[in-house]
């Protein structure tokens, strides 16, 4: 893809916090993010994480505690012109019950001057949806469906999707998923989509960004992750402090092995020896699980136990 | 924005539309039967007549007809603040449709922006159909009895009740804003609209004008023209004074009996008068009483709204819900855009 460096970084967050009521614990702390435009990407974490937060505050539907935040170079929803550039889809696909499918493309074309008639019908037609049928009796699956074309039809620069496949059945998941980054790519958009399953984000996402406990743990281009991480296989018991140049993620047990995720200061240059115990390329599914295993327990040994974020 | 808010609001404002066609029905045959009903009365009057009778006896026909109206129109216009205020946003925010229409290309203070003026006129328009059929129909009633300041009977007539709908519906939505749940924001309305409705009557009303106070004087004919002496509390009162030349006026606040130096006659003498007056035979409604309190040279301080006042206090009253309104409209727009977590 062309990357166009005079244009605006797609996601922009600064010391970005959200606290919800006066003591709550923040369901986002102090997060720095730079996300480069032109990508596709994926927000990763466990339930309670903050994505969903994070993602309320880019549409701008919440507005931060403290720290800022620029989607496309502005506030979001900083005006009805900003609001048409980017397109949401909130978790569980909320529609209006009483309305009937072409009632909700009606509305997307009175409230949206950049309305897509011919796209919003085509893609109703595709899932199989009657126009006449009322959303209340939709399933969860076309009311995904019927919220997917709401948000795309406006054609915006920039599609978020807040656990968009959560409604479905895990068959249904992977080609929903794999349906949306095909529409999403025939937009020319960009597009940020949740999950708390890697499995969904990984296939279709060229970016990841790890959120665990209310902090970003890692975030970046997968090929760059990929190879500025690198696995150490030591038999166990003899993986001591992380060697010089990389610094130790997490490590898993085996019966005989141990095998530590490092991350490298400077990407492609192997791990400096000694001890040299043979590297491996890392999976992205064992780089997540390194960070999101390392936020944990430092999560614990701070508070003294697990934390639990609303939302 | 508007084709949204009919196609939301299009079952409220039918079922309405069908209850104020069936209200103005009522009004249409009510205002014949009153009219009919006041023309034969005032066939009494005229030369030698028993022209007073045959009016109070119209009045006392239709007083408690009109009472029960004027609380039915009340309790509708609350209800309009409950069943169309109240959910209009609190109904979003419990379905998370919200999270649907707010990001489409319409910014949100827009959006609560139109939701309002729509609802909050059609309100309006509903409210002051009813009132002004009411008014029409209530007409000779109120001529006769003259008492248009009737506590309960001057929220009923005229542009109070448009003014008053316009509050109810934009109470009830910023409450569902505020509560964000729909079952609650509609009892926390109608308990907050119902202690609006009689906090500025007591509160409100009776300053919205400085009053004029006169001196009347008491000898016996006036004591007989008022309709108590004496209250539970004690002390030398008296109670539904009326002012001969001022009539239709609001009488707010009425002093003890004065005595000549301006002191509240004792209390003493005033049950002296009340219980054992001197026996002279006089008629009139308090008799002895009257004749012995009327020798002492008393007077009352009256403050009173003259009865041409009656639109300044129309127009001030919805003057003030327009203003109430307004404040909360600004609040909610700007909670709207600002505090929704």
């Amino acid at each position: 893809m062309p990357h166009d460096e005079s244009r605006p970084p797609v996601l922009h967050a600064e010391g970005l916090t959200k606290r919800y009521g006066r003591r709550g614990r923040p369901a986002l702390d102090g997060v720095d993010l730079t996300v480069p435009p032109d990508r596709i990407i994926g927000l990763v974490g466990p339930n309670g994480a903050g994505k969903s937060t994070l993602l309320h505050l880019a549409c701008g539907l919440i507005e931060p505690t403290s720290g800022g935040l620029r989607v496309l170079g502005s506030r979001p929803a900083a005006d009805a012109a900003h609001l048409a550039r980017v397109g949401f889809m909130a978790q569980d696909a909320p529609v209006y019950r009483s309305f009937s499918v072409a009632d909700h493309l009606r509305l997307g074309a009175k409230l949206n001057p950049g309305w897509d008639m011919a796209f919003a019908e085509r893609r109703v037609r595709e899932a199989g949806l009657d126009p006449h049928q009322r959303a209340g009796g939709l399933s969860g699956g076309q009311r995904a469906q019927l919220a997917l074309t709401i948000a795309a039809a406006k054609r915006p620069e920039l599609l978020i999707f807040d656990e968009p496949a959560a409604a479905l059945d895990p068959l249904a998941r992977q080609g929903f998923l794999q349906n949306l980054m095909r529409f999403v790519s025939e937009l020319g958009a960009g597009a940020v989509l949740s999950s708390h399953l890697l499995g969904d984000v990984e296939r279709v996402c060229d970016h990841i960004i790890v959120l665990c406990g209310a902090r970003v743990q890692v975030a970046g281009d997968v090929g760059d992750l990929l190879a500025g991480h690198r696995a150490l296989v030591a038999p166990r018991g003899r993986l001591a402090a992380p060697p010089p140049g990389a610094e130790l993620i997490g490590t898993t047990h085996d019966d005989r092995h141990s095998r530590a995720v490092v991350r490298l200061d400077v990407p492609d240059r192997g791990v400096p020896a000694p001890p040299s115990w043979p590297s491996e390329p890392v999976t992205l599914e064992e780089l997540v699980l390194a960070y999101m295993s390392r936020a944990e327990s430092q999560t614990v040994s701070h508070t003294g136990s697990r934390q639990e974020v609303s939302r | 924005m508007i084709w949204l808010t009919w196609r939301q609001f299009r079952v409220q404002a039918l079922v309405t539309a069908v209850a104020v066609g069936l209200f103005a029905a009522y009004m249409l045959y009510l205002g014949e039967d009153v009219r009919h009903a006041y023309s034969s009365a005032r066939g009494h009057c005229g030369s030698g007549g028993d022209c007073a009778p045959a009016l109070a006896d119209f009045q006392a026909r239709y007083r408690d007809t009109m009472l029960f109206l004027a609380a039915g129109l009340a309790l509708g216009i609350a209800l309009l603040g409950t069943f169309w205020g109240a959910p209009l946003v609190a109904r979003e925010l419990e379905t998370g449709t919200h999270r649907l229409v707010w990001n489409q290309s319409v910014t949100r203070r827009r959006w609560l922006g139109v939701k309002l003026l729509s609802v909050g006129l059609a309100a309006v328009a509903a409210a002051g159909v009813a009132g002004a059929l009411l008014t029409w129909a209530a007409h000779p009633v109120d001529e006769a009895s003259a008492n248009r300041f009737d506590t309960i009977l001057f929220g009923a007539r005229n542009i109070a009740p448009a003014a008053y709908a316009l509050f109810a519906v934009t109470l009830g939505t910023v409450v569902g804003l505020v509560v964000r749940r729909a079952v609650p924001a509609i009892a926390v309305t109608m308990a907050a609209f119902i202690a609006v409705q009689f906090l500025v009557p007591t509160m409100v009303r009776p300053h919205l004008v400085p009053p004029k106070t006169t001196t009347m004087a008491m000898p016996a004919d006036a004591v007989n023209r008022v309709r108590s002496l004496g209250s539970i509390g004690g002390g030398a009162v008296v109670g539904g004074v009326t002012l001969p030349d001022e009539p239709g006026a609001w009488i707010s606040g009425t002093s003890a009996l004065l005595t000549a130096d301006g002191r509240p006659l004792g209390e003493g003498r005033f049950n002296a008068c009340l219980n054992s007056p001197p026996k002279t035979g006089a008629g009139g409604r308090f008799g002895d009483t009257a004749v012995c309190l009327g020798e002492l040279d008393l007077h009352i301080e009256i403050t009173y709204q003259p009865g041409d006042r009656y639109w300044t206090f129309q127009c001030l009253e919805a003057g003030f819900y327009l203003l109430l309104s307004g404040l909360l409209a600004a609040f909610g727009l700007w909670r709207v855009r600002h505090r929704l977590n």
